[in-house]
């Protein structure tokens, strides 16, 4: 765990592109309780929801694909630093994750060296390298990345390209430095994917079952722990940027690399959801647990699946489901923790506190609204 | 002779006792000693090694003839100090000066030392302790001069103990004290046998630079035999368990035995699990600095034991009521599978973590710690042991444009490959042809071949045909023979 005195009090002036979305909005707040007197421009679609009173934030409306629009803008800013972590969601349409991952990361980078800026983070994804059918075990960022017809995820193959971009756009011009965060399994507070699905299994009652042996160990990862990722990114790159022209050590270097950031902490996949579980109220023990053998299930939501569809309906149990929860995978973040000083700030089981007491505090807000 | 109960055990368990005889039979020891030399001094320690240790006296005795004698006479100087600091009938003011002083003492000619109580086990080990004393002198100076120094550090971390009253009325307050006592007691072992091993060329000298390594696995086997003697500890009036971890979920120790609090116990247990199985990692990165197999057998087997033990006193209420044991079957199948090489220890320690992991309660406050710890120890052995090698890049397209570029080439190389056929294919075709034309020149006789053909297949399908070779060439009278 990294100490909070060694932190420089302004990174100076940094754009969180996408600063009011779930990962976004962690980042501004990390940012300015760690380095207070940075100024921080927030650049999103809409900047109505997740803002920070603090008066060193500005929060701008813009479309990261509409370069008119963004030139101005940065022109104005003149920032050191750029954090892109906009992003469609992961079940977006194609045409929507191709114009803004690939697309706007483009328009973004173009805007950003035009205006001399000196650091770029991009927000990747582990699941760029993540082949349905091979397993990944501790996946360092060595490995080839699955894109195209071998990528059945548009999104995955888009974020590959977007990195891809960011990574050979480093040190062109010779002062203008990038790298990407490769993050696996976000959760936290103000998650709309991981945590409130689990949480709706556990109010459907179905946490009785459970697919597979649970052997499979798969990675989980607090915003909390990315934020401070990207943050050390920021300062890692500031920090060479400083000693150009002089290049970093092939081992030391941190432009035009990518970096897995994890909770270090993989656990086996049902083993989170049942700690999720248990921290939201759940009661049923070890030996009232029903376990449903891989194939057993796979047909299930095979035939399950056909039905619904002839009802136009999705069920609960799917097929892409059951691969997903008995699949292993989990990533290696040495080269995070050697080259940025990465260690994770906030444990599985704090995040997972945290996590699940901000939706139950939302759901108790939903009810008293309703019963008034 | 075994008892009528282990017969019945082993008659319903086979397969445990496959193992026995395995271990038996086909294990032959790294090194054989030959005992008809010694002196009369050195059988003598040899006997006492017998009396006093139970599970080392086997791997002590198939150690490397280098550091054999060394080592037992190091175990026999630890037992003396134990014997000692173990004794509760001796005196403050006895124990000190000796617990202080061992390390001297095991160059003083003649020492020992009648003062124990009867009961204690290893009494006659230090009423005859001269011969240790004399079989000590003759070791090579480097071995006496890390044996010492170890000796005198434990000697003197066993004296404070034994001089705090709070320890022996309360037992031992935090996790800190806990791991301290520990490291008295056993992380100081693994630093003497690590460094005999270096000194004797036997193991990789950077063992030395990492002492948590080494720490570890002292601590593993230490913090596992505190956890599995709970109940015998507390009959006989000794606490271990840090009044840190049990008073979360206890008021009282006490409190851990009573029936009612079966799942705050157990909780309790849970806590003190985790924390020796956090060492696992460190144990096994250890056992891959060893060169040596008689070196690596010795460390292996013990901490194969102790993991097995965790395994059996994870979520096992028994161990407050009863002395838990690993049974003899699984012990010497960990033997065998702990005295080949480091891929089968670290697959016993991934069986293990596992069988710990399906136990894993998830309403137990320790239960995300301990999946993460046995996720930690997995993940150690893949790095080691990669199960699932990095893929082939199958080069993915980078880009959109890429991806279109290569949509682009598989369709004209879909239609290369087309062409290409078609081309073999017509080739063929002409060739075919024109021999079958030339053939037909020459005078063959097509007619008899197709018609001999239908007939056999005929056969072949029992179809009744009518026409016959001979009538068909008989019709064929334009085409004369060559």
């Amino acid at each position: 765990m990294s100490s909070e005195s060694s932190y420089t009090p302004s990174l100076g002036k940094v754009v969180v592109v996408g600063g009011c979305g779930f990962l976004g909005s962690h980042i501004v707040n990390l940012l300015i309780e760690r380095h207070p007197n940075t100024r921080v421009f927030v650049v999103d679609l809409r900047t109505n929801t997740n803002r920070n009173a603090s008066a060193n934030i500005s929060y701008h409306d813009a479309d990261i694909t509409d370069y008119a629009a963004l030139e101005p803008l940065f022109s104005q800013f003149r920032a050191d630093a750029v954090i892109h972590t906009a992003s469609p969601h992961f079940n977006a349409k194609k045409d929507i994750l191709e114009k803004v991952n690939v697309g706007g990361t483009k328009t973004l980078l173009k805007v950003a060296q035009e205006t001399g800026v000196k650091a770029f983070i991009y927000t990747s994804s582990s699941s760029i390298v993540l082949d349905p059918k091979t397993e990944l075990h501790n996946a360092d960022e060595t490995w080839p990345l699955i894109t195209g017809d071998a990528q059945p995820e548009y999104y995955s193959t888009t974020k590959a390209y977007a990195e891809t971009a960011v990574l050979q756009a480093n040190r062109t011009p010779a002062n203008f430095l990038t790298c990407s965060i490769r993050p696996a399994g976000i959760f936290g507070e103000g998650d709309v994917q991981a945590l409130p699905k689990m949480i709706g299994a556990l109010r459907k009652g179905q946490t009785k079952f459970q697919v597979g042996d649970n052997n499979n160990l798969f990675e989980w990862t607090y915003v909390g722990n990315i934020a401070h990722g990207h943050l050390l990114a920021v300062q890692a790159l500031l920090q060479t940027h400083k000693l150009l022209p002089t290049v970093p050590l092939d081992s030391e270097k941190v432009d035009g690399e990518a970096f897995n950031i994890t909770n270090g902490q993989p656990v086996y996949f049902w083993d989170f959801a049942r700690a999720v579980w248990h921290e939201a109220g759940d009661t049923v023990p070890l030996s009232g647990i029903w376990h449903l053998s891989w194939e057993f299930a796979f047909g299930v939501g095979a035939i399950l699946e056909w039905l619904f569809w002839v009802l136009g309906k999705t069920p609960n149990l799917t097929r892409q489901q059951v691969r997903y929860s008995t699949i292993t995978r989990y990533y290696s973040i040495d080269k995070a923790k050697k080259r940025l000083g990465y260690a994770p700030i906030v444990d599985l089981d704090e995040g997972i506190r945290r996590g699940v007491r901000h939706i139950l505090e939302q759901e108790d807000r939903q009810k008293q609204k309703k019963g008034q | 002779m075994p008892s009528l109960s282990s017969l019945a055990y082993y008659a319903i368990h086979p397969r445990e006792l496959r193992q026995i005889i395995q271990w038996k039979v086909w294990h032959n020891p790294v090194h054989e000693r030959d005992e008809t030399k010694d002196p009369a001094s050195l059988k003598r320690c040899f006997d006492f090694l017998h009396l006093t240790s139970r599970s080392f006296t086997a791997v002590i005795l198939e150690l490397h003839p280098e550091l054999l004698v060394p080592v037992a006479l190091f175990y026999l100087a630890l037992r003396g100090l134990d014997t000692v600091e173990d004794d509760m009938t001796l005196s403050l003011d006895t124990k000190e000066p000796i617990l202080r002083n061992f390390h001297d003492i095991l160059e003083e000619d003649g020492w020992n030392f009648d003062g124990n109580g009867p009961n204690e086990k290893d009494r006659q080990l230090l009423v005859e302790f001269n011969v240790v004393v004399e079989e000590f002198k003759k070791i090579k100076p480097a071995y006496k001069a890390i044996i010492k120094d170890i000796t005198k550090r434990m000697g003197n971390g066993m004296a404070d103990y034994v001089k705090n009253a709070e320890f022996n009325v309360n037992g031992v307050d935090t996790v800190a004290d806990y791991e301290l006592y520990c490291h008295y007691v056993a992380g100081l072992v693994g630093e003497g046998c690590t460094r005999l091993f270096v000194e004797g060329g036997l193991a990789n000298a950077a063992l030395l630079s990492r002492p948590e390594l080494m720490e570890s696995m002292g601590q593993m086997l230490q913090q596992v035999n505190i956890i599995r003697d709970i109940k015998e500890d507390h009959d006989d009036g000794r606490r271990f368990w840090p009044k840190e971890i049990w008073s979360k979920h206890v008021d009282k120790f006490e409190d851990l035995f009573k029936p009612e609090n079966k799942e705050l116990a157990l909780n309790t247990s849970t806590e003190m699990i985790l924390n020796a199985l956090n060492r696992a990692d460190d144990c096994l990165y250890y056992l891959a600095g060893l060169r040596e197999q008689s070196v690596f057998n010795f460390c292996a087997i013990p901490q194969s034991m102790a993991i097995a033990t965790l395994d059996v006193c994870f979520q096992n209420h028994d161990i407050f009521k009863k002395n838990v044991k690993i049974t003899k079957g699984s012990a010497c199948q960990l033997m065998t599978e702990s005295s080949q090489n480091l891929q089968l220890v670290c697959e016993v320690f991934r069986r293990h973590t596992r069988k710990i992991h399906h136990k894993n309660n998830p309403h137990d406050p320790n239960f995300l710690k301990i999946s993460i710890t046995c996720g930690r120890i997995e993940q150690f052995i893949e790095s080691i042991f990669p199960s699932h090698p990095k893929p082939v890049d199958m080069k993915s397209p980078a880009s959109i444009e890429e991806a279109a570029k290569k949509k682009v080439e598989d369709a004209e190389a879909k239609w290369d490959t087309i062409y290409l056929i078609l081309a073999v294919v017509c080739t063929i075709l002409v060739i075919t042809s024109s021999m079958i034309f030339i053939a037909w020149l020459a005078g063959a006789r097509f007619d008899i071949a197709f018609a001999q053909l239908k007939e056999q297949l005929g056969d072949l399908f029992s179809w009744s045909s009518n026409s016959t070779i001979a009538e068909v060439a008989k019709d064929a009278s334009g085409h004369s023979e060559l």
